[in-house]
């Protein structure tokens, strides 16, 4: 029997609370996230990233048809692309992430949801009533009180602990050296000192959110953390400070979300 | 939720712990001030970011883009028919000012600190949120000749190499117009990324002089990341360009 402070939900019920008060984020050279000290009000964010069996669930009450299967514009992976290369593939959505020819998710029910967009995310979060971290939340969150740049310190060398990445020198051959080529199960790496899961690695997670640089005609969504393509010698976008940009629409097998809890706030 | 959660009493309290400290973890600590980059710095990244905008049938380029199916995705492409009936002068146009694809999310150099005092081992993301689809690859590398003549009449005329247009350079390799980068760049000697440029046709040709040299260590070794860099200095310069004259002449 453990007995937990009052305000702080119990580890098993998949959401953690992260108080209100004041937190620095960003960095102090970062010219898109600066360092600066925010308030935010009490919220409760996903232990663990949307999976495919929580995103099967909507899909099943709702008849959801995603950007990808209407659009026919899933951009997919496979090894032997150059940096950054990616193959556009009709087939692919998020029962087959990675096109119909590189298999489906039938053993993957506990990997996290990918090839679905933003906008797909948003339509799941309606639905379950939740919502999407806002880019200041993620960041508090997967800090867990740190300054450095990783919730553990500056040491890099230390991700493979707590995420699945992309080890190779390059893209060009295939990465299996820590167990797996594309996601892996929720909840396999070691989790930050707040019980929170795959921050800095397995898929992107979409936030809402703006940056100064956004572009004033069209909508841009960002996305943070990292993923099991990211490498050391790529984008490297593992950690609490960058954020990524994406098109709303967009659907990649190496993009998914988290979501906080409204209902608890 | 499927988790193979391997809680202790330990981290449980541990966690607890920081929950509730938190908040004074974070506040409790001196800081330094953010350092914004200088308007110089500021200045010179959104000039790395300009496209070239070519002029070969640009007008009805432009009307076909803006005819394609408004969509959601704004990747949309032009149908085969529309394209094939393209010449080839604008199909080039095309491919220079709309990119067919997503482009990932960490495909992007955000704005550093002393931008203007550095020259890069990789060319930023020249779309956005887009990026060259294989059939757009396709038509570059298969039109190599005719783009790298292209892209050379168009600079003569404005004097400046787009981002597009050196994205195009080093996705078809063109070694060829070394000479001629190198003079476009003496024409200003502040288009970091020309140095780029010629760096990335080094790489690609695998020419020993660079590829086991300082600068290629620190720029494209084991410990490099995309967004690597040098210190811009005339050494540096007069390095790059010594040497990408050397692996030219090489070539002949």
């Amino acid at each position: 029997m453990f007995f937990l402070p009052a305000g702080l939900k119990a580890q098993n019920s998949g959401f953690v609370k992260i108080p209100a008060g004041e937190y620095w984020i960003g960095g102090r050279t970062h010219q898109l996230n600066p360092l600066r000290k925010i308030r935010v009000a009490a919220f409760y964010i996903g232990q663990t990233e949307i999976t495919n069996l929580d995103f099967e669930a909507f899909v099943k009450a709702t008849s959801y048809q995603t950007d990808a299967e209407r659009l026919g514009n899933a951009m997919v992976f496979e090894p032997g692309l150059e940096e950054f290369k990616w193959l556009r593939d009709s087939t692919a959505f998020w029962r087959f992430p990675n096109g119909i020819s590189r298999g489906g998710i039938e053993d993957k029910m506990d990997h996290p949801v990918t090839s679905i967009s933003y906008a797909d995310a948003e339509a799941y979060c309606k639905w379950a009533k939740v919502r999407l971290p806002t880019l200041d939340e993620w960041e508090i969150a997967s800090r867990a009180g740190a300054k450095s740049t990783y919730f553990w310190g500056e040491d890099q060398d230390k991700i493979n602990i707590y995420a699945n990445i992309w080890n190779g020198r390059d893209h060009l051959s295939a990465d299996t050296s820590d167990g797996y080529l594309y996601t892996s199960p929720v909840g396999s790496f070691k989790p930050n000192a707040l019980g929170l899961y795959d921050l800095y690695g397995n898929v992107f997670e979409f936030c809402e959110g703006s940056l100064k640089n956004d572009s004033k005609t069209r909508k841009v969504v960002h996305a943070r953390g990292g993923s099991w393509w990211c490498s050391r010698n790529s984008c490297s976008f593992f950690n609490s400070v960058d954020i990524g940009r994406v098109s709303p629409h967009a659907s990649f097998s190496n993009q998914g979300f988290r979501t906080v809890e409204m209902t608890l706030e | 939720m499927i988790l193979n959660f391997k809680k202790t009493r330990y981290s449980i309290l541990l966690t607890s712990l920081v929950v509730l400290l938190f908040p004074f973890m974070t506040s409790a600590q001196e800081e330094l001030p953010w350092k914004e980059a200088s308007p110089s710095s500021q200045a010179y990244h959104k000039y790395r970011q300009k496209n070239t905008v070519p002029p070969y049938g640009l007008a009805r380029v432009k009307t076909l883009i803006a005819a394609i199916k408004p969509a959601e995705d704004e990747t949309w492409k032009l149908s085969n028919k529309t394209y094939m009936a393209l010449s080839l002068r604008e199909k080039f146009t095309y491919h220079m000012i709309h990119a067919e694809v997503s482009s990932q999310n960490c495909d992007v150099s955000p704005p550093i600190l002393d931008e203007d005092k550095k020259i890069f081992g990789n060319l930023p993301d020249a779309f956005d949120e887009a990026a060259w689809s294989e059939r757009q690859d396709n038509f570059l590398l298969s039109h190599r000749d005719s783009v790298m003549a292209l892209i050379s009449a168009s600079v003569k005329r404005t004097n400046r190499v787009g981002l597009n247009y050196k994205a195009a350079i080093v996705a078809v390799n063109g070694k060829e117009m070394i000479p001629f980068l190198i003079e476009t760049y003496k024409l200003e000697r502040k288009d970091y990324d020309l140095l780029t440029v010629l760096m990335l046709l080094m790489k690609k040709g695998e020419y020993k002089p660079f590829m086991t040299s300082a600068s290629f260590v620190k720029l494209y070794g084991s410990k490099s990341t995309y967004l690597s860099f040098i210190d811009f200095n005339k050494a540096n310069e007069e390095l790059i360009i010594n040497r990408a004259m050397a692996f030219y002449n090489g070539l002949r």
